[in-house]
C-alpha cells in the first residue's frame, strides 16, 4: 500500500486517483475528528469538506518533508479553531450543544463527551489527538505547536483528570 | 524514592503505553512492570481509559462529503489543467514568440519574393516561348526623317537587342526610362558627326535617326536620336559633351514599373485565357457554332496576346536604353564669293525679271479685279444714290 506522502506526491504531479484514495483513507477519521469535538453532524461534514478542498488546493504548496496526516489534521485543527470562534461570536456554541445526539452510541458519548467537556481545553486537545486520531507524540507536538515533552506532561495530566471526572459520581450520574 | 529504588519514572509510563517509546525502552519498563505492581496498575488504568474513550464512536461520513470534495477535485484538475497549459505557455512563451516571429518573417519574405519569383516564371515561359520563334527583324526606319545629307543605312546602325537576352536581363528593381538633350555648338562639324556614330558603337547603342541638314549661306545641322545602353548614358553623356559647346543640356526620366507589371500580369492572364480555350477546342467538338464560338475566341486573345507582348517589349527596351536627342550645328564662317557673272548677263536676267514682273502685275491687277470687282459694283449701286440723294437736300438747305 502506497504511504500518504507518496499518494500526495502522485497526486501533485498530476493523478487525480491518487488523492481520491487520500480520501477515501481519510474521510470518516477527518469526520469523526470534527464530529467529536463539534455537537452538529451536518457542520462537522461541512468542515471536513472544507478540509479537503483546503489540502486539494494548497497541493502546490505541500512538501514531502511533513507527513500528510500531520498536515490534514493541522488544517483541520485551524479549521475547528476558526469554526469555534464564530461560534463563540455568534453564541450559538452552548445552545447547540444541548440538541445534538449521537447515534452510534448516545449513552456513551454523552457519558466521555461530558467528562472530555470538563478537561482543560489544551489537555483535551493532546488526549484527542492521541486516542482517537492516533497521532504520535512527535505529530501532536508538531499539530499543536508545542514541544514533545509538553505533549507529554499534558496527556498524563489529561488522562489522570478524565479519570477522575469518569470515576466521579456526578458523570457517572449523567451517563447510566 | 529514588531512581535507584524505582528505575521508572511515572511519566515514562504514558509514552510506554502509547508505544512511544523504543524497543529498549519499553523492555526495561516490561521488566518493571512484572515486578512494580503500583505501575502496572496504572498502565492497566490508562489502558482502560483508552478504550473507554474509544468506545466513543462516531458514524461514518456520508455520501454527500464524497460528492462534493470529488466534484470540487474535478474542477481542481480543470484548473489545474488549464494552469499546466498556462505554465506550458509562460515556460515557452519566448521560445513561441520566437517561432511565431520567424513564421511571420518568413511569409513577409515569400509576400515580397512572391511577385519576382511570377515575374522570373513569366519570364521563363516569354524565353521559351521567344526561342521556338524566328526573331523579326528590326523594322527599317522611315525615308522621311533623313535629310539630303544625311541618308544613311539606319537598318546597318540599329543594333536590336535580341529577344532571349531581353527576356534575362529584365530587372527586378524599379524600371525607368531615361531622356536627354544636348544642343551642341561645334567648329568640326564632320569630325563631330563621325565622333557621335563612334560614341554610339563604343556604348553597344544604337542610332535610332540621323538629320542633317546644310544650306548655302549658314553652317551645317545635325539632328540625331542616340539609343545608349541606360547603363552607359552617362559616359556617353560625357564624351557627347565634348563635340563643342553645350548651349542647352536636358535629362528627365520616368518609372514605368507598375505598367510594366501590369501588362506582365494581364499577359499571364491572358495566355492562361489561351490556354483554356485550346483546352475546350479540343474536348467540345459537338457543335459547330461551338466550335467556331471558341476559334474565334482564341483569335481575339491572340491579338491581345500579341499587342500586349509587343506593349511589354517596348517597355522594357525603353527602359534598357535610354535616348539622347542631340542637335549639333555648325559654327557658321563666310567665305568669299566667286566673281560677279557679266553685263550681258546681268542685261538679260534684269529683262526677264521686267518681263516677269509685268506679267505679275498685270495678273495680279486681273485677280484683283475678278475677286473684288462684283463686291465694288454692289456696294457702288447701293451707294451712289444715297450719296446723290444727300447731295441735293444740302443744297436746297444752303439756298433756302
Amino acid at each position: 500500500m502506497k504511504s500518504d506522502e507518496q499518494l500526495m506526491l502522485e497526486y501533485k504531479g498530476g493523478s487525480p486517483h491518487a488523492f481520491e484514495q487520500l480520501f477515501e483513507r481519510y474521510r470518516n477519521p477527518v469526520y469523526g475528528f470534527f464530529r467529536r469535538r463539534l455537537n452538529n453532524a451536518g457542520r462537522a461534514e461541512e468542515l471536513a469538506q472544507e478540509t479537503f478542498v483546503v489540502i486539494l488546493r494548497g497541493t502546490e504548496q505541500y512538501e514531502p518533508t511533513a507527513k500528510f496526516r500531520t498536515y490534514m489534521y493541522s488544517i483541520a485543527l485551524k479549521q475547528l479553531w476558526s469554526e469555534r470562534r464564530k461560534a463563540l461570536r455568534e453564541g450559538k456554541f452552548a445552545a447547540a450543544s444541548q440538541e445534538e445526539k449521537f447515534e452510534s452510541d448516545p449513552a456513551t458519548g454523552l457519558w466521555i463527551r461530558g467528562a472530555l467537556e470538563q478537561l482543560d481545553p489544551d489537555h483535551r486537545e493532546v488526549l484527542m489527538l492521541r486516542e482517537y486520531e492516533q497521532l504520535s507524540y512527535d505529530e501532536i507536538a508538531e499539530v499543536l505547536a508545542v514541544p514533545v515533552n509538553t505533549v507529554r506532561s499534558r496527556l498524563s495530566r489529561a488522562r489522570s483528570e478524565l479519570k477522575g471526572l469518569l470515576e466521579s459520581p456526578s458523570a457517572k450520574g449523567v451517563s447510566r | 524514592m529514588s531512581r535507584k529504588e524505582h528505575p521508572v519514572w511515572e511519566d515514562e509510563l504514558m509514552p510506554f503505553m502509547d508505544g512511544q517509546l523504543d524497543p529498549a525502552q519499553a523492555s526495561v519498563i516490561e521488566e518493571h512492570l512484572k515486578e512494580c505492581e503500583e505501575c502496572a496498575a496504572m498502565v492497566a488504568d490508562a489502558r482502560g481509559l483508552s478504550m473507554q474513550m474509544r468506545a466513543w464512536e462516531v458514524e461514518n461520513s456520508s455520501d454527500k462529503i464524497g460528492e462534493h470534495v470529488l466534484a470540487d477535485l474535478q474542477g481542481h484538475e480543470k484548473k489545474r489543467r488549464r494552469q499546466q497549459q498556462w505554465a506550458w505557455w509562460s515556460r515557452n512563451r519566448m521560445w513561441a514568440y520566437g517561432l511565431g516571429g520567424a513564421l511571420a518573417a518568413a511569409a513577409l519574405v515569400a509576400v515580397v519574393l512572391m511577385p519576382h519569383q511570377e515575374k522570373d516564371l513569366v519570364q521563363l515561359f516569354e524565353l521559351e516561348r521567344d526561342a521556338s520563334l524566328e526573331t523579326a527583324p528590326p523594322p527599317p526606319p522611315s525615308e522621311g526623317q533623313q535629310g539630303q545629307q544625311g541618308q544613311q543605312p539606319q537598318a546597318a546602325l540599329k543594333q536590336e537587342l535580341p529577344e532571349t537576352k531581353v527576356a534575362q536581363e529584365a530587372p527586378s528593381g524599379p524600371m525607368v526610362i531615361r531622356n536627354a538633350r544636348l544642343t551642341i555648338l561645334t567648329k568640326e562639324f564632320e569630325s563631330a558627326r563621325a565622333r557621335i556614330q563612334a560614341i554610339v558603337q563604343q556604348t553597344m547603342g544604337y542610332l535610332d535617326q540621323l538629320t542633317v541638314r546644310g544650306e548655302t549661306g549658314s553652317g551645317k545641322a545635325l539632328s540625331a536620336t542616340l539609343r545608349l545602353p541606360a547603363s552607359q548614358i552617362e559616359s556617353g553623356l560625357v564624351e557627347l559633351r565634348k563635340l563643342g559647346k553645350v548651349l542647352e543640356e536636358s535629362q528627365t526620366s520616368s518609372d514605368v514599373t507598375s505598367q510594366y507589371v501590369d501588362l506582365q500580369a494581364r499577359l499571364t492572364n491572358a495566355r492562361n485565357t489561351e490556354q483554356r480555350l485550346l483546352a475546350l477546342q479540343r474536348e467540345r467538338t459537338d457543335k459547330l457554332t461551338d466550335v467556331v464560338g471558341v476559334e474565334r475566341e482564341i483569335a481575339r486573345v491572340r491579338e491581345e496576346i500579341e499587342r500586349m507582348e509587343a506593349q511589354r517589349k517596348d517597355v522594357f527596351n525603353k527602359t534598357q536604353f535610354a535616348t539622347i536627342q542631340v542637335e549639333l550645328s555648325e559654327e557658321y564662317r563666310a567665305e568669299i564669293q566667286p566673281s560677279a557673272p557679266s553685263a550681258g548677263t546681268q542685261l538679260h536676267n534684269a529683262l526677264i525679271d521686267g518681263y516677269h514682273a509685268a506679267l505679275n502685275s498685270f495678273l495680279g491687277l486681273t485677280l484683283f479685279v475678278l475677286r473684288y470687282g462684283p463686291a465694288l459694283l454692289l456696294w457702288a449701286i447701293v451707294l451712289v444714290p444715297v450719296a446723290l440723294l444727300l447731295r441735293r437736300r444740302l443744297q436746297g438747305l444752303r439756298t433756302s
